[in-house]
């Protein structure tokens, strides 16, 4: 993973540090509805490639879609800008997730988008589907991560919070109406990408 | 009076006597006051992190973004006051400042006579014109998601930490919203970099929006809403 020169040493404490979830998990998770469980064991350098794996998938498709409407090209105004803006961003994210996970990242998944990328009004509904699921997968497995690993993903998931904000922001829709963001679970965030219809293998 | 920083705020002498407990009351009390939604998560706050104390580096986390929530709210909350705003900016500052004192009520509750006082707060005028509203709102905002990143993953409580990072998403909406409001790309660059707590300190310190701690010993009358 990606760190600063300067924080890199306090990230190898942290990582020193790494509490392990144990009881922590259980009390809490059992009070906090929805915590997410992607896998019941403390966080390891493991279960991070797994986790980062998870929100690779949603990379590939974010970037994929966003991609594929840029390809297009019929979008206009703000959702160009948008589209422009945050397409790059989600590339910048797939990549740098691929470097981080090697040879361990997963493969790029089949994507085909239908009207999505091309009606402005199915590409708002997806992309506030998508944004949204983005910032709750992230902050979902927030637990199961290594405080390091932790550290670096957090860069990304308030930058898909302003993504959901924004397209939210222009569909008319309450960009942030309550005081904290859901979590989903790993099993959740799949069935949500498979509800899109985009993924095909 | 106004050379009192951040950092000064935060150093509480109650952190010490209560590193045994970061509950105050109980979910359930919480849960009643709450008005906005994600008040379930928020809600866990108030429960023992691990079914032992929480730390004192956790209390001391959650006493630092209680402080810039404070400040966030205040601020969105005499915006309110002072009805200079229109629109879109209105609304905007409504349901933010529902927000951000709902995690006010949350990490007070949560920290029991461990939290830090509200300081009194001088924001300056900027809450009474537009646009020093909002180029106000972005910097609180930006500075907020900075400054939870850079905790969260120091937060040694993993149910704290739950929190903290769903929080942390929140206000980086509230940014997107306020910058676009402002006028400006809601999402500047591709990674979010968090900022140290020291620098966090130094900027807010340098707003002078803090012009005293609070603390109940002072005996001059506020003059500004707080």
């Amino acid at each position: 993973m990606d760190a600063k020169p300067t924080a890199a040493s306090s990230r190898e404490q942290l990582l020193k540090r790494a509490l392990v979830a144990g009881g922590a998990l259980t009390a809490g998770g059992a009070l906090i509805g929805g915590l997410p469980r992607v896998a019941s064991s403390a966080p390891s350098p493991a279960q991070d490639i797994r986790v980062l794996n998870l929100v690779l998938l949603l990379e590939y498709v974010e970037a994929g879609f966003y991609a594929d409407a840029r390809a297009k090209g019929v979008l206009s105004g703000e959702l160009r800008d948008f589209v422009t803006v945050v397409g790059a961003h989600e590339q910048r994210h797939l990549t740098f997730l691929k470097d981080a996970l090697g040879s361990k990242a997963r493969k790029k998944p089949r994507l085909e988008f239908g009207n999505a990328s091309t009606d402005p009004d199915a590409f708002v509904a997806a992309a506030v589907t998508l944004e949204d699921t983005s910032v709750a997968a992230y902050n979902g497995q927030a637990t199961n991560l290594t405080r390091a690993a932790l550290a670096v993903a957090a860069k990304i998931v308030s930058v898909e919070a302003r993504h959901a904000a924004w397209i939210r922001t222009i569909a008319g829709k309450p960009p942030a109406a309550d005081a904290t963001d859901p979590s989903l679970t790993q099993a959740q965030v799949l069935a949500a990408l498979r509800k899109t219809g985009f993924l095909r293998s | 009076m106004s050379d009192l920083t951040l950092g000064e705020v935060d150093e509480d002498g109650a952190i010490g006597e209560a590193v045994e407990r970061v509950v105050g009351g109980t979910r359930a009390d919480f849960l009643r006051k709450a008005t906005v939604g994600g008040a379930a998560l928020l809600g866990a706050l108030a429960l023992p992190p691990t079914g032992s104390a929480a730390t004192a580096k956790d209390v001391d986390i959650l006493n630092f973004a209680l402080t810039l929530e404070y400040l966030q709210a205040s601020f969105y909350t005499e915006a309110e006051r002072v009805r200079a705003l229109r629109g879109k900016a209105r609304r905007a500052a409504e349901v933010v400042g529902a927000v951000e004192r709902a995690h006010v009520t949350a990490f007070r509750e949560a920290l029991g006579s461990a939290a830090v006082a509200r300081p009194t707060f001088n924001f300056r005028g900027v809450t009474e014109d537009q646009r020093r509203f909002l180029k106000t709102a972005v910097a609180f905002e930006d500075l907020a998601v900075a400054a939870y990143k850079g905790q969260a993953p120091r937060l040694e409580s993993d149910a704290l930490l739950s929190v903290a990072i769903s929080i942390h998403s929140v206000e980086a909406r509230h940014a997107a919203w306020m910058r676009y409001l402002f006028g400006i790309v809601p999402a500047a660059e591709a990674f979010d970099e968090p900022l140290a707590r020291p620098e966090v300190t130094r900027i807010v310190a340098s707003t002078g929006f803090i012009v005293s701690g609070g603390r109940t010993e002072r005996k001059a009358k506020p003059r500004f809403t707080g």
